[in-house]
């Protein structure tokens, strides 16, 4: 439909005079781009590492003209951040650790099986990052205040299991269908059961994978904020809400302080994310990471 | 004693764990919030009254549409920006630049939200902002209802346009080289080319990553709550917010979830096209 050969056209010309002029075009949409996209990286870095008293002028120098460490300093002695890293730390391990453990069964039994409601329930799965947060969180509060989880760990561990159900389960599933179902019938013909083959032939078998799962549930974890805001006390939060209270409530905020500490959550996300790349376009066509 | 199960027994088994989490933390809370909104109850008393459609009467009548509106506006703009921003620099990138760039442009979409929200108050800072240094104006961007809105919606718009190149990008890789070079030997310009060839093979991943995107924006929270708190004078107050703020700030339980209701009403919609679109 599109495009049918024509003689009277020399075959040649047309492909290498198009090339220079249109690789330009591409450097320059990337320069126009990227400045958006990189210079409030760049910001961020520059406003962490410049003294109090040369971020509070205007208008700010572009190009930073003193250097100083002091705003990782005083985070590092900051006791409650400290008590905040430790909640994320705890909660977004135990996190990708159970999501792994339920995304793994869930995509066994959605890959190697096949039962009455297995297409229903793999729609709604993944359907269900789609319902929104803010309106179940009104009603959670109440669930988990009747059941003493209020406040805890629990709380948000379980919360943000179930929010990365979808992805995990797809990307995983994924996996497992790449699989041979043939190893499964000689492991069944061994005399293997079912959980074994399971056990012992496709978890190992999808090992990277669930590496990669375990990754994205840490991430999901890790940047929640209106959850850690709502369902914990104080000294449950985690970092995001624990910085949103740390800095933003005073009258004069400490940007460079928090530029620092942006700097400092962001670093394993961002190492995450380099050891994910190759799972990225996969699993973000199935669902997403982010809410 | 495994053997006894049958495969489909089986199944069902693995899948407990994972359904139970479903049903406690995502199916009872719906339920329970749509019925929420036909009573009158409060998130700090016990007890509650049931009103019948009162709470979606005084929503009808007054403050749902300055939501819809708002909440339109928003997703509107930060899905169109996005996309456009996404489709431009997944096209450019795919014109042979090294693959490296694609890493580079991740870092908006990778950092946590709430980092997203502090590095742009920072930037819009109405005193010290860079923003206002490099254009030598004062203004009080997160302070006005016109430009808080488009703030917020830069900002969403600059985090997400990585994930809509991503996508697009994923789309393009797979659209076969020869279907290009055949239509340029026929005298095709690189618009023509692009209308002919690149928009309709894009046309499927596209259309789901639009609406992706459209739907995440539709029920956004963190950026609006941290930038704007949905002022000012409600003028960023979207559902997510406005549901959240009625709960948890007004403590009026009936009321929230009844926008809630309606949201989800319009949210339905959305997702019976995503569903239609996953599957085909």
């Amino acid at each position: 439909m599109t495009a049918t050969l024509s003689r009277s056209v020399p075959i040649a010309r047309a492909p290498r005079r198009r090339r220079p002029r249109s690789r330009a075009a591409a450097w320059a949409a990337v320069a126009v781009i990227g400045f958006f996209g990189l210079a409030p990286i760049y910001w961020l870095v520059v406003t962490a590492f410049t003294p109090d008293e040369r971020a509070f002028t205007f208008p700010p120098s572009l190009v930073p003209t003193e250097i100083t460490f002091d705003h990782f300093a005083r985070l590092a002695q900051n006791e409650q951040l400290f008590g905040y890293l430790v909640n994320s730390v705890v909660v977004s391990v135990v996190t990708a650790f159970l999501s792994v453990l339920v995304s793994a069964y869930m995509a066994y039994a959605f890959s190697k099986f096949r039962y009455r409601g297995r297409k229903s329930l793999m729609h709604l799965v993944l359907a269900s990052q789609l319902f929104p947060q803010a309106l179940l969180l009104v009603t959670l509060y109440a669930v988990f205040s009747a059941s003493g989880l209020l406040g805890s760990y629990g709380a948000l561990i379980l919360s943000f299991t179930t929010f990365t159900l979808p992805l995990c389960v797809w990307m995983l599933k994924g996996i497992f269908d790449t699989v041979p179902s043939t190893l499964m019938e000689a492991a069944a013909i061994d005399g293997a059961s079912r959980w074994r083959t399971l056990h012992q032939i496709a978890l190992p078998l999808a090992a990277p994978g669930l590496v990669a799962a375990g990754l994205f549930a840490f991430v999901r974890a890790w940047n929640d904020f209106i959850f850690a805001l709502t369902l914990t006390d104080p000294d449950r939060q985690t970092l995001p809400p624990g910085l949103v209270h740390t800095y933003l409530g005073e009258f004069q905020t400490a940007w460079p302080d928090l530029m620092a500490a942006s700097f400092v959550v962001s670093l394993p996300v961002i190492a995450a994310f380099m050891f994910l790349q190759r799972y990225l376009v996969g699993g973000l066509t199935a669902g997403a990471v982010k809410g | 004693m495994n053997r006894r199960l049958t495969d489909g027994q089986f199944a069902w088994l693995l899948m407990v764990p994972g359904l139970a989490l479903f049903l406690a933390i995502i199916a009872y809370p719906l339920v329970s919030a749509l019925v929420t909104g036909f009573f009158e109850q409060s998130l700090v008393r016990p007890g509650r009254a049931f009103v019948g459609l009162a709470n979606y009467a005084d929503l009808l009548g007054g403050d749902f549409w300055p939501v819809l509106r708002n909440t339109l506006v928003f997703t509107l703009g930060a899905t169109i920006a996005p996309f456009v921003i996404g489709y431009a620099l997944a096209l450019a990138l795919n014109a042979g630049l090294p693959g490296w760039l694609r890493g580079v442009f991740l870092f908006p979409w990778v950092i946590p939200g709430v980092v997203v929200s502090f590095l742009w108050l920072w930037i819009f800072n109405a005193n010290y902002g860079v923003l206002n240094g490099l254009l030598g104006t004062h203004v009080s961007w997160l302070g006005d209802p016109t430009t808080a809105m488009i703030a917020v919606i830069v900002t969403k718009t600059w985090a997400s346009f990585p994930w809509m190149m991503v996508m697009l990008l994923a789309g393009l890789q797979t659209m076969p080289k020869e279907l290009h070079e055949a239509a340029s030997v026929d005298g095709a310009g690189a618009i023509r080319r692009f209308r002919s060839v690149t928009v309709p093979h894009m046309r499927a991943i596209a259309g789901i990553a639009f609406l992706l995107e459209f739907i995440w924006n539709f029920q956004h929270f963190d950026t609006i709550y941290v930038l704007t708190g949905g002022g000012p004078a409600g003028a960023t107050k979207t559902f997510a917010v406005a549901v959240y703020d009625t709960a948890f700030k007004g403590f009026d339980l009936g009321h929230a979830t009844a926008l809630g209701g309606l949201w989800m009403l319009l949210l339905l919609v959305l997702m019976a096209f995503y569903l239609r679109k996953e599957n085909a």
